[in-house]
């Protein structure tokens, strides 16, 4: 440690420091510069801020917006408690517990297209749930091509999908708290469910904390389901930000707007991640100390 | 709550739970396993009314597979190994060294670079992937494997990971090895790597499945589409064979098969590496 070997060192970290330059950090200062910029007629006219203007006031945009958030608004809260739920069994010391272990790490495996593909043929009006709706004397539902039920039916896809990846974290939180806190709650009388509101979830509020962001983090910027399943129908019902983005630049050769859009998209999960932080973390603590 | 508060009845409620979960998790993937093995004009058969049959493998068929490969799938599984192998190989090369670096070294401003690091990684790739296609663009390899390869070689999590792991490595290691004429990089690799085993296991994992699971990010940099990997491949199937159920599902099967079988022996790794991402929450 007492010489510097600042070629060493320099070399050592070029490659990574270049890529992570390179490819994370310069690609968010072009968007925010290809965003003020438009393309007309083959040529690229600077515009100044008309790209977020033309957005605000344009009702395709907002009605967008109004499906990420609500998107994001039930999947959210939904995957968090189910995961929670699913810790929950994963960690009881009961017979046969290995083997309901590993069935619930599975859908880890399974990546969100291929659980696209066969959640969508399920979906079918003569698929199987509707075969299994059918038992019950449920008329076949057309999941995926009615604007009531498609962006549910994507929420449920990417649910099933989502909840094994959150409760892995969920587990090390579980693990992290001591055996004793319960027992001693148990003798002292609390019911499980007392249990679970007074002690687990106090404690396991950091960990909720992280998956919280990150879920959201990916749920904001959710493409592929909308992509494989809907195109942001029936009538707009599914069409994500995401999407919208990827139609602008991609399908009718906007950049400015779709820049736009990922900037606005981004700040937008920025300004909720931090609001989060504040008011589960700094309020929380404010609150404990109380 | 009352009924609940005898063992037996808790018990029976926890079992009742636990197989209804297991069941939902199962019994689309054995569906679609099922199916994908059985003719494609039976794959509906049995639904209507609905028959428990609607859960075997008959009559058992192995068209489906056949007709996958005939279509070229195979070309994209290799396609996709071809990526996934190469970005890892150098992700952990390129990460492992810039960990070894932060982990040993003490330089100017190294924990405002780190800092950096570990918000870059808070930023999903998804986020990125629209205005990453001007980058490369700008580059030139629109269409090319080494816009699939190069940008996801430095990952913000693999160093994070390997800087974690290689910190807490004794210093009097480096510098008895130092004393005796030996490189830094050379402790780095006859030292470091063989200690750092587990951690190679969880960054290289982590950098096979993140190019083994991209959609977004291929399907903006391949818009001619001759090179495909898996995910979009299997997008673009769906597409192109709309009503060859059993050939879908047999693509489907084919593309979770391999991470399946990767983390089913690795899962140890797999789930420490994602709580290493965890710590900075």
């Amino acid at each position: 440690m007492r010489k510097h070997p600042y070629l060493l060192i320099f070399m050592a970290l070029l490659p990574a420091l270049l890529g992570l330059a390179l490819f994370r950090v310069y690609p968010i200062v072009l968007a925010l510069f290809e965003s003020l910029f438009s393309t007309y007629r083959g040529d690229r006219l600077f515009v100044g801020l008309e790209n977020y203007d033309l957005l605000l006031r344009d009702s395709g945009f907002w009605q967008s917006l109004k499906v990420t958030l609500w998107f994001n608004l039930i999947i959210n809260p939904l995957q968090i408690a189910l995961a929670l739920l699913l810790a929950i069994m994963f960690v009881q010391k009961v017979r046969f517990i290995g083997l309901f272990r590993f069935l619930f790490l599975i859908p880890i495996g399974v990546s969100l297209p291929v659980a696209v593909i066969i959640w969508r043929i399920m979906l079918l009006p003569d698929g199987l749930v509707n075969g299994f709706l059918g038992t019950l004397g449920v008329e076949p539902l057309r999941f995926l091509t009615s604007p009531d039920l498609a962006l549910y039916a994507i929420i449920a896809i990417a649910t099933w999908k989502g909840i094994s990846y959150w409760m892995i974290f969920i587990i090390g939180g579980l693990q992290n708290i001591s055996p004793e806190i319960h027992e001693a709650a148990r003798l002292e009388g609390a019911s499980a469910w007392q249990r679970l509101w007074m002690i687990t979830l106090p404690l396991l509020k950091p960990t909720l904390l992280f998956v919280l962001v990150a879920d959201v983090t990916i749920n904001f910027l959710l493409f592929a389901p909308v992509f494989m399943l809907t195109n942001g129908g029936p009538r707009g019902s599914t069409n994500v930000l995401m999407y919208e983005a990827y139609k602008s630049g991609f399908v009718f050769g906007d950049m400015g707007r779709a820049m736009a859009i990922v900037v606005i998209l981004v700040a937008l999960l920025l300004v909720i991640v931090g609001l989060q932080f504040w008011l589960l973390s700094g309020r929380g603590k404010g609150r404990a100390a109380q | 709550m009352k009924h609940l508060s005898t063992p037996l009845a808790r018990k029976i409620a926890l079992y009742v739970a636990l197989t209804l979960t297991a069941f939902l998790f199962v019994l689309p993937l054995w569906w679609a396993i099922i199916s994908s093995f059985r003719p494609n004009d039976a794959i509906f058969r049995d639904l209507f009314p609905f028959s428990l049959r609607a859960f075997l493998p008959e009559p058992f068929s192995l068209d489906a597979y056949v007709g996958i490969f005939q279509r070229g799938f195979g070309g994209i599984i290799w396609n996709t190994l071809l990526v996934s192998g190469l970005t890892m190989i150098f992700g952990l090369v390129v990460n492992g060294l810039a960990g070894f670096a932060f982990a040993i070294f003490d330089f100017p401003a190294k924990n405002t670079i780190l800092a950096v690091i570990v918000v870059s990684f808070m930023l999903p790739f998804e986020a990125i992937a629209m205005p990453l296609y001007g980058v490369v663009q700008q580059l030139g390899w629109i269409d090319r494997v080494a816009a699939l390869v190069v940008p996801s070689i430095a990952n913000g999590l693999a160093v994070f990971l390997f800087y974690q792991f290689f910190r807490q490595v004794p210093k009097d290691y480096y510098e008895a090895a130092r004393l005796e004429g030996a490189s830094p990089l050379r402790i780095l690799w006859s030292v470091y790597v063989p200690l750092s085993m587990p951690t190679c296991i969880s960054a290289g994992l982590m950098l096979f499945i993140f190019q083994w699971e991209a959609f977004l990010w291929p399907l903006l940099a391949m818009p001619a589409q001759e090179f495909k990997v898996i995910q979009v491949g299997m997008a673009s199937f769906q597409e192109q064979y709309t009503t060859a159920w059993n050939e879908l599902f047999g693509v489907a099967v084919i593309t979770a098969l391999i991470p399946i079988v990767l983390l089913l022996p690795l899962q140890r790794y797999y789930v420490q590496g994602l709580a290493g991402s965890g710590l900075k929450g």
